[in-house]
């Protein structure tokens, strides 16, 4: 650990997409990967985004477990977007946040395995700063409460650089993931921090402080930041930095 | 992760900066992921690996390899055509982190020219490139 802290940190450049389509959202990662394939010395790249209501796939599919008819989903003008990422089917839609690190693993010598278990790690931080008994669970990866899950994690590696990421259910409309098994597995529940509250402070009264995606991701930052020890530049605090974020945006 | 002096990695075998490593033996070059590798991705659950017959270029990905909620690309030592795949692994694909010189294997094929393997890494320079 000593040895660690003498190391200099890492560096990346955080980018808040705000509400983005899915697919949009999934092309601007595609070129910031290709661009730091291109050009390995490139800063890494996290995105923070809340995507409209979108079901997705896992590389490996997923489709046999949306428990209602692609007639339904197109008749609510919701997508299902196939993707190269690990896992299998789950929802995303606003209130929901999103974080897609695209980071070189390669370089900074973090581990596929340790990489996954420190979004997991972000997540379970998270929610437990609203004091909700969140963690790991053997019955999948993720973060949960009880038997709900919370927060769902899913990324690709190329040629060493992690792209798609983690999302962790802040207050969205929780009646979408009735629609399927989330992640493959049957009968389980799906939680969000707002429904979590909202328990707490029925038991407990809490205060009722304002849940805000801006306090989320402040949260995901400052975890990212000293889990991975990444010293992180939020691209509206540098000109210099957005001038090349746009760059690449392009 | 291991520790750099536990991996291991074989002198018999080259290796790709991206981790795989390749033997040539006969006129066939059998292609794996290496221990390092292995052991970064974790528990692997599934490989995506190509038809027999599909040829690449050197460098080219060829598959993927799924662990614990992650798909990682792996790509190609050598140029040529597939001539075997690992079948066993469709079942067991956790012989890629057990065995991944042997059981574990992932291709075979018929290299287009073998003096392609002089451009991967012996043992020496893989290892000095990890340190790197």
């Amino acid at each position: 650990m000593s040895q660690r802290l003498n190391k200099p940190k890492r560096s990346a450049v955080f980018m808040d997409l705000g509400l983005l389509d899915y697919s949009r959202a999934l092309d601007l990662q595609t070129q910031i990967l290709q661009s730091k394939i291109d050009h390995p010395l490139s800063e890494d790249r996290i995105l923070f985004v809340e995507h409209p209501s979108v079901f997705t796939l896992g590389k490996r599919g997923g489709e046999e477990n949306l428990v209602i008819s692609r007639n339904f989903l197109t008749a609510k003008r919701i997508d299902i977007v196939q993707t190269n990422r690990g896992g299998n089917i789950t929802y995303h839609g606003p209130g929901q946040a999103v974080l897609y690190p695209i980071v070189n693993l390669e370089k900074n010598k973090i581990g596929v395995k340790e990489f996954v278990h420190g979004l997991e790690e972000i997540m379970k931080r998270t929610a437990m700063a609203f004091n909700i008994d969140a963690d790991r669970n053997l019955k999948n990866h993720g973060i949960w409460v009880g038997n709900s899950k919370i927060g769902s994690v899913g990324i690709s590696i190329k040629h060493g650089i992690s792209f798609h990421g983690l999302a962790l259910n802040i207050n969205p409309d929780l009646e979408p993931f009735s629609w399927i098994n989330p992640c493959g597995l049957s009968n389980i529940s799906i939680t969000s921090i707002e429904k979590e509250r909202r328990k707490l402070n029925a038991t407990e009264k809490l205060s009722d402080n304002d849940l805000s995606m801006d306090q989320i991701k402040d949260s995901f930052i400052k975890h990212f930041s000293s889990i991975f020890n990444y010293s992180i530049i939020k691209n509206n605090d540098s000109s210099k930095k957005t001038k090349k974020t746009k760059a690449v945006m392009a | 992760m291991k520790e750099m002096s536990d991996l291991n990695l074989p002198a018999d075998v080259k290796y790709t900066k991206d981790h795989e490593w390749a033997k040539l033996s006969g006129d066939i070059v059998t292609i794996g992921i290496n221990d390092y590798a292995q052991d970064q991705l974790g528990e692997v659950v599934f490989v995506e690996l190509p038809e027999i017959g599909d040829t690449f270029s050197q460098g080219d990905e060829f598959g993927s390899v799924e662990s614990v909620k992650a798909v990682s690309e792996i790509y190609i030592p050598i140029s040529g055509e597939i001539v075997e795949i690992n079948e066993g692994l469709e079942d067991a694909p956790e012989l890629v982190n057990t065995d991944c010189y042997n059981d574990g294997w992932l291709i075979k094929v018929k290299p287009e020219n073998t003096s392609e393997m002089d451009n991967l890494m012996d043992k020496p320079a893989y290892l000095d490139m990890l340190k790197g």
